[in-house]
């Protein structure tokens, strides 16, 4: 493992990306951020540019006219990238997304558009949750990185 | 100043001295995983195969459409996809047989949609009809129901409803209807044997 990945794994940087939805799990995950639950003990900050990112964090479900939005958030993340989906409305579409008849408004989950690695289901998850999420996400980053290295 | 205020400002101290934030997994205690569960926290709703008679209740009041019922051959599964489910809990408030509990289980991380942990599956048991061999209810719905009915019927009714139970026992709901009038099994028979 080399110096850089060392650096990115010990301090991942997180971009959070809100698609849609109730602001439920943007709150509990400013929570888990916050000195309460202290999820950056594990090095992470949360930053203003997704081009900063190393993790990012999707919240709610995708509206269809958010939809070039997330495909540029999601590109413009430098590799290696991980993505989080946190809530319900983000793994599976949850309330405000059927199957049939298909909504006018909602396309649904944001892994209909983008590779999601971690799936953190609940309405909303609790802190904890998060924090345990975030750190699989890490685990992930870590495996990732090593591929990338040995190519 | 005053020894009340010397005893405010140290609660203040004490409250300053110790760090605010909750460990995860819990550093205080090594045989407690979390720091603190809520009380009334609804997690992973957990349901009593024993008890699930496979009546589509909380199919039927599923808010977040998490909960589905698959009939493939000769099997029902009951099943909750949790990446739907909203943990609103009418699921439990509406199961005639109290089979659905919510656990105090929160943690839930997948990399995968067809993780097995991200369902809650019930498999029941289907009886087959005997003229058609169509599957038709599960195996603990029919005695189940013909109690709950037998308890809360109109004790006018009671003997010829529970003759024509009898009756149609074991046939499919298609084959009663197409059989009803041989076996004479009218729903409102009733009326009008006591209009006679």
């Amino acid at each position: 493992m080399g110096l850089i990945d060392k650096a990115r794994i010990y301090s991942p940087w997180l971009y959070h990306l809100h698609c849609g939805g109730c602001n439920g799990c943007d709150i509990e995950t400013l929570a888990a951020l916050a000195p309460r639950f202290d999820a950056e003990r594990f090095g992470i900050q949360l930053v203003a540019s997704p081009r900063h990112a190393d993790i990012l964090i999707a919240t709610g479900c995708v509206p269809k006219q958010f939809i070039p939005m997330v495909k540029r958030l999601y590109s413009q993340v430098p590799d290696p990238k991980v993505v989080v989906a946190i809530g319900g409305c983000a793994c599976g579409g949850s309330l405000f997304y059927e199957e049939e008849p298909d909504n006018y408004a909602i396309l649904g989950s944001p892994d209909l558009l983008i590779p999601v690695d971690i799936y953190v289901p609940g309405c909303a998850p609790k802190p904890e949750q998060i924090i345990n999420g975030i750190v699989q996400g890490i685990i992930k980053l870590a495996e990732k990185a090593a591929k990338k290295s040995c190519r | 100043m005053s020894s009340s205020h010397i005893k405010i400002l140290k609660r203040i101290l004490e409250k300053y001295s110790t760090p605010m934030t909750l460990k995860y997994p819990s550093s205080v205690d090594a045989s407690k995983k979390y720091s603190q569960i809520p009380e009334g926290l609804r997690g992973i709703p957990e349901r009593d195969k024993e008890k699930c008679i496979g009546c589509r209740a909380c199919f039927f009041v599923c808010s977040g459409r998490a909960t589905k019922i698959i009939d493939i051959a000769d099997k029902r599964t009951v099943q909750i996809f949790l990446f739907r489910c909203t943990f609103c809990a009418h699921c439990q408030e509406s199961c005639p047989e109290e089979a659905i509990t919510m656990s105090k289980k929160f943690e839930l991380t997948v990399s995968t949609r067809s993780d097995p942990a991200a369902y809650v599956d019930t498999v029941l048991d289907m009886l087959s009809c005997k003229k058609c061999g169509k599957p038709y209810f599960p195996k603990k719905f029919v005695p189940r129901v013909y109690e709950r009915l037998m308890e809360k019927i109109n004790p006018r009714v009671k003997e010829t409803v529970s003759a024509d139970f009898k009756k149609v026992e074991g046939l499919c709901t298609e084959c009663r209807r197409a059989n009803s009038f041989e076996l004479d099994t009218h729903t409102r028979k009733h009326l009008w044997l006591e209009g006679a």
